[in-house]
């Protein structure tokens, strides 16, 4: 069985952050618009309510929100020469599915990358020389700078409502905030949340050293809000409950809380939902877009849906496996580097050290996604690459999210996995334990990429995607060095006990412990079509009216969590569209 | 055919089936919670009269009851066991089951095992019960105590020759062990929520305002999904 | 004996023929209040706009039902009566109704045929609406409506209160003269006087009943005005005196509750929000800032304890942030189920989660709104300045009836407040209720 249906101005893929930006934006423009989402409707009350919700087994453990491996899933290998297994069970990250899609369960940190990150070839080329960087490392620059998009992260922070401390305002540097940041228009939208006792105790220690900490900027409201659509945000009450789950208390930023009832009253926005895009169909010469074909779960058929304009704004990874299936820019090749779609896929260098304190009551369950004091003194634009002999920088930071126990409890090395000493272990040592962690670049290498598997298929008979991915001997470098530097700092924080997990020599990528859900690259853009997937402006360079939303663009890699940036060239791109692309559709570039 | 979600696109968000669960929600009502039947005379629904003997006995010493804090038995680890295998975790309802399979590939690219859940647990008991019989003498239940320890220490190590379809069998048990213990109540296991209390973790109170930043212990016991209190 | 007799039988006959006189001699019908010219027409939109501030889709719209067809049925103390079909069609809605039909059904609650309308039509604030409204309204429901046939259902009234025409007597006793006339001279005040009391029919629910069950008061100048009411069930509060739920409330406050449903204080609740929904949302920033003024005027010196309350720490915070494990059952159940959004000191969030503190659906008389509140929860309505449908979720499966006893009871006596308590019977009693309503 198959349909067609009437055409629309307009087709989004995904219905999360981008596609509710995209949506509301082009609604606003009084076009016929689609939204596509391949899983279910989600609204706080019923889906997120309390204590619903509160079920650290269905949703922290269970992934109840998270997009089933059953339904869509990809294989992995470490690196060309190794068969690629599927990923059977979700793990090393955790993509969503839904309405509103990661855009509900995420930890709400919300940065903005450093002015170096947008233009990292040139800047370490200027800086350190070329040399510096290792024959296999293909980093680029975006295409954009920090000052061009300042204005759309200010866009995004104000409709996200972010709460957090101005440290650059216009060139001058505010105490309290991040000395090291681009300049910014303008503070946050909300102060700062209140701090957690491991943050406090953290940032003391790093201002004793010399360090600058500041607030983690954070979509948990400190105060409620209402953003530029009348959307509103309560304020964020510790529950400890953030990351893996929805909000139970319209705290937390997300497509439900700042978007989507604004954009459902437009009555030329539609949406459905269980709805998974098959292909972008392209027209016989293959220059432009005629729409998408998409599987209707509920009728149980095929249904092909014209449209002028189609926007890719799923997550990643499904972008990029949709531009590979469809024939969206040429397939990249690792052999020759020729070729741009899967391109530079990249992943992100976290590790951490944790402190034991028998005398400390951390009470680890009240705490907020996104709480917690940072400090940038070792961020990619503070360090002197050729002096340490690597690429990349971090930030690190103390805040404690959650005290959820399945999730974990850490124990001092030597406590037993299981039996009597466990128990007397956790007895012990809940709650009385914090973290400082460290979160940094990942840079791009000529073999990490993605492209389509030669053996495995998903429930429609498409190839799955295929990613090669493993640790470079860069970023483990970089990593160890953040090591050096949060065990000095832990040191003089006197614990009782500390332990460090950090990735080093010789690491490889393991996809069943959760790392992190910040899969960068595939899509990446650029200003020139033979280096990169999509314009400075994210449109695609072969059929002008593909745009491709989402970290997918990041050429490599920054070194904080993405979403900010995801949410600022979601906005820079609707100006484009918005401006100049519908009263003259074109390559905008 | 109806473009049923085109209809519902704007109208849902105003209650839809909310109403629905409303109702069911009205008329279930809450009720005080009527006390657990003892563990021995639980009928579990997946496992094996044989299976529930090891499960039993495997989760009690995973989770011992002697010393501080309760142990598996009394907080009723097994029955979320068996919940669990029963239920969408035990058939892989969310994980991709498509071949070719390949169980020996490396650890790191994750389970490749062509089994559910619940189908490496009946295997893997029979094997590892096999492995008890020939290396100790005894089903697993019925060794002393000791012994157990040590049989359960060769199974995570890996030493009990267990085929690669297998080889999550321990992890598995390990993990849904410790998730029986800390999961909500409703789940079947964390008895009158007495792991919560044992650690101090208040359960789904899910809201804390008042104590972050606050270094002193919290004192107020925990509540679970349903609403009791502990 | 006979001449008793004979004055017995003339008596009963004349006050037969009386009777019949009353039931059968046509209503003498309320004529126009202002004269306007016979080819006046409203301006595009005025019928709408009228249709908007007297509210007219609340009542005459079914829940599932198509717009103005009727058939919504409406608790009133004496039975169920249903709305009728005001969609210009012929055979079961307004189609053929002259002006003069028209106006009388808004002014006097007769039908063409001379049947009368139970006053859960608010006739008696309809008398009040200026001839244009009235024509307005009259275009906007003959010409711009499209006619719907729908049937509606007969109202399920007891003998006698099914004898539609005693109501004739009603009516002598409760109507007071049409038209309106304002107290106020500063027009920006009038022109809110004359949306509250006419059209707006705040009083219909807001302004205690008589003997008669009618309005206490139809008039600003009387203190019973506005001086609080109940709609099925719930209070609907008092917005003047003493207790009155606005007090203290700036007329931005007031601007934002009808136009959004929300404000730094409240969000409504109960059938306010069809009044959110269906009219106060559409109003122009001129008439909400005027019916806003008006009743600031109405609460002039009220307000000032409040504000003290506001700034200090209560006894009931500090007990919430102990987290005492001794504190009383209805605190913990607060921290168990409310806390999260409504906070230690009870003041929730501006616009998005109420304060409880003072919050008069809480402190009502009638705990009715607060048990049904905590049991089934309450979803604000979506408007083009707040779009969010922000939404409490019911309690009921978590909390026993004595548990939402206990916690109403909490609730209604912490921080400042100082209401009664809450018995487990009258939640049992709403629980029943609410289920027999959804199935």
């Amino acid at each position: 069985m198959a349909r067609t249906d009437p055409k629309k101005d307009v087709v989004i893929v995904g219905l999360g952050w981008t596609g509710s930006i995209m949506g509301i934006e082009l609604a606003q423009e009084g076009l016929e618009i689609l939204a596509l989402e391949r899983g279910p409707d989600r609204a706080t009350v019923p889906d997120f309510k309390y204590p619903k919700v509160i079920d650290e087994l269905e949703y922290g453990i269970r992934f109840g929100f998270m997009q089933k491996p059953r339904n869509s899933t990809i294989t992995v290998r470490r690196n060309g020469d190794e068969v690629a297994q599927p990923m059977r069970r979700l793990g090393s990250f955790l993509p969503g599915d839904g309405v509103g899609g990661a855009g509900i369960h995420w930890n709400g940190q919300t940065w903005r990358p450093m002015e170096n990150e947008y233009r990292l070839r040139s800047y370490v080329e200027e800086e350190f020389g070329a040399d510096a960087i290792p024959e296999d490392m293909t980093i680029q620059d975006w295409g954009v700078t920090a000052e061009e998009l300042e204005p759309y992260f200010d866009r995004f922070e104000y409709m996200a409502g972010i709460s957090g401390q101005a440290g650059n305002i216009n060139g001058e540097i505010i105490e309290g905030g991040n000395p090291f940041e681009a300049p910014r228009s303008r503070d946050y939208p909300l102060p700062p949340l209140k701090q957690t006792v491991d943050a406090k105790m953290f940032a003391g220690a790093a201002k004793s050293m010399g360090y600058h900490p500041f607030p983690r900027p954070a979509a948990n409201a400190s105060e409620a809000w209402t953003n530029e659509y009348g959307m509103q945000l309560g304020p964020c009450n510790f529950c400890g409950f953030c990351e893996r789950y929805g909000c139970i208390n319209y705290s937390k930023s997300s497509p439900q809380t700042c978007i989507l009832d604004a954009l459902k009253r437009y009555p030329n926005f539609s949406y459905r939902v269980n709805s998974e895009v098959l292909r972008v169909d392209l027209a016989p010469d293959g220059q432009t877009a005629t729409g998408v074909t998409y599987w209707d779960d509920e009728a149980g058929e095929e249904v092909t849906q014209p449209a002028d304009l189609v926007i890719l704004a799923a997550y990643q990874l499904h972008n990029v496996h949709l531009m590979l299936l469809s024939g969206i820019g040429d397939p990249y090749d690792p052999r020759t580097g020729q070729g741009v779609t899967g391109k530079n896929y990249a992943y992100q260098m976290n590790g951490g050290t944790t402190l034991f304190y028998k005398d400390v009551d951390f009470n680890p369950f009240a705490g907020a996604g996104s709480v917690g004091m940072a400090i940038d003194d070792f961020a990619i634009n503070q360090i002197d690459f050729g002096a340490e002999g690597f690429i990349g920088g971090s930030y690190i930071v103390a805040g404690n999210s959650n005290g959820q126990p399945i999730r974990g409890i850490s124990l001092p090395e030597g406590t037993p996995k299981w039996g009597a000493g466990w128990k007397q272990g956790i007895g012990e040592w809940y709650g009385h334990s914090m973290s400082i962690g460290s979160h940094g670049s990942c840079l791009a290498y000529r073999d990490c990429h993605l492209d389509l598997d030669p053996t495995y298929t998903d429930r429609h008979g498409r190839p799955l995607m295929r990613m090669t991915f493993d640790w470079k001997p860069n970023d483990i470098r970089m990593t160890q060095f953040m090591k050096g530097k949060i065990e000095e700092i832990a040191q003089s924080m006197n614990p009782d006990s500390w332990q460090s997990s950090f990735k080093s020599e010789g690491a490889r990528y393991d996809i069943r412990p959760y790392q992190t859900t910040h899969n960068v690259g595939g899509a990446i853009m650029g200003t020139d079509p033979n280096t990169s997937a999509v314009n400075r402006y994210l449109q695609a360079w072969g059929q002008h009216n593909v745009f491709v939303l989402g970290a997918g663009a990041f050429p490599q890699n920054i070194q904080y969590n993405p979403t900010g940036a995801v949410g600022a060239l979601a906005y820079w791109a609707a100006r484009a569209i918005r401006e100049d692309y519908l009263p003259n559709p074109g390559p905008l570039a | 055919m109806t473009p049923r979600f085109l209809q519902t696109s704007r109208r849902a968000f105003l209650g839809g089936s909310a109403a629905a669960a409303a109702l069911a929600a009205l008329s279930e009502g809450a009720q005080a919670q009527q006390p657990l039947p003892p563990l021995e005379e639980y009928a579990p629904v997946f496992l094996t009269p044989a299976e529930w003997a090891f499960v039993m006995a495997a989760t009690a010493r995973i989770i011992p009851s002697d010393g501080d804090g309760p142990g598996a038995q009394e907080t009723r680890v097994p029955v979320f066991i068996d919940r669990q295998l029963a239920g969408d975790f035990g058939a892989a309802t969310d994980l991709y089951m498509q071949g070719p399979f390949t169980p020996d590939a490396d650890m790191n690219l994750g389970t490749q095992s062509p089994l559910t859940p619940a189908e490496i647990y009946r295997q893997g008991i029979a094997a590892f019960e096999t492995w008890c019989s020939n290396e100790l003498g005894a089903a697993f239940a019925d060794l002393p105590a000791d012994q157990q320890d040590s049989a359960l220490q060769a199974l995570a190590d890996d030493d009990v020759g267990l085929e690669p379809e297998l080889r999550e069998f321990w992890t598995l048990l390990l993990q849904n062990t410790k998730e029986g213990y800390f999961a909500d109540p409703r789940h079947g296991g964390n008895a009158g929520m007495q792991a919560w209390v044992y650690i101090g973790f208040p359960g789904a109170r899910a809201n804390f305002h008042e104590w972050a930043g606050r270094d002193e212990a919290y004192p107020l016991g925990p509540v679970d999904i349903a609403g009791e209190r502990a | 004996m006979r001449t008793y007799l004979k004055i017995l039988v003339g008596l009963i006959v004349v006050g037969a023929i009386a009777l019949l006189a009353f039931i059968l001699v046509p209503v003498q019908r309320t004529p126009a209040q202002a004269q306007l010219p016979d080819d006046w027409q409203p301006e595009e939109g005025q019928g709408e706009y009228a249709m908007r501030i007297a509210d007219c889709a609340a009542c005459h719209t079914a829940p599932d039902g198509e717009q103005f067809t009727g058939g919504r049925a409406i608790e009133s103390p004496l039975g169920v009566i249903y709305s009728s079909n005001i969609t210009p069609d012929d055979a079961t809605g307004i189609g053929g109704w002259s002006l003069d039909d028209f106006r009388a059904a808004l002014y006097d609650g007769v039908r063409p045929d001379g049947t009368h309308l139970y006053p859960a039509m608010p006739y008696e604030n309809y008398r009040k609406l200026s001839e244009e409204d009235v024509r307005a309204l009259y275009h906007y429901f003959t010409e711009e409506v499209e006619p719907v046939r729908n049937e509606t259902p007969e109202a399920e009234l007891p003998f006698p209160f099914d004898q539609r025409w005693t109501l004739r007597g009603w009516k002598w006793l409760a109507l007071d003269d049409p038209g309106f006339a304002a107290d106020a001279d500063d027009p920006v005040l009038a022109r809110g006087e004359y949306l509250v009391e006419g059209p707006g029919h705040c009083s219909a629910c807001h302004t205690p009943r008589n003997t008669i069950m009618a309005e206490a008061a139809v008039d600003a100048s009387d203190e019973a005005f506005l001086s609080g009411g109940e709609i099925a069930g719930w209070t609907a509060p008092a917005l003047r005196g003493p207790d009155s739920a606005i007090a203290g409330w700036s007329q931005d406050d007031l601007v934002s509750i009808f136009s959004t449903g929300r404000n730094a204080h409240a969000a409504v609740n109960g059938e306010m929000q069809l009044v959110i929904r269906d009219s106060t949302q559409f109003m122009s920033d001129e008439d909400l800032t005027a019916m806003s003024a008006f009743l600031v005027g109405l609460n002039e010196g009220t307000g000032q304890a409040r504000a003290e309350s506001e700034t200090t720490e209560t006894e009931t915070e500090a007990l919430i942030a102990s987290a005492d494990p001794d504190m009383p059952l209805g605190t913990r159940l607060y921290i168990d189920n409310c806390n999260a959004c409504h906070f230690a000191n009870g003041r929730g969030a501006d616009e998005v989660f109420p304060e409880l503190d003072g919050n008069s659906l809480v402190t009502a008389e009638s705990p009715t709104g607060l048990i049904s509140m905590i049991l089934e929860g309450s979803e604000l309505p979506s408007t083009p300045k707040r779009p969010y449908s922000l939404r409490m979720p019911g309690f009921a499966d978590r909390l026993t009836d004595e548990e939402v006893a206990e916690l109403a009871s909490f609730v209604r006596q912490g921080w400042s407040n100082d209401a009664g308590p809450v018995s487990a019977a009258s939640v049992a009693e709403l629980r029943g209720k609410a289920q027999a309503k959804m199935e």
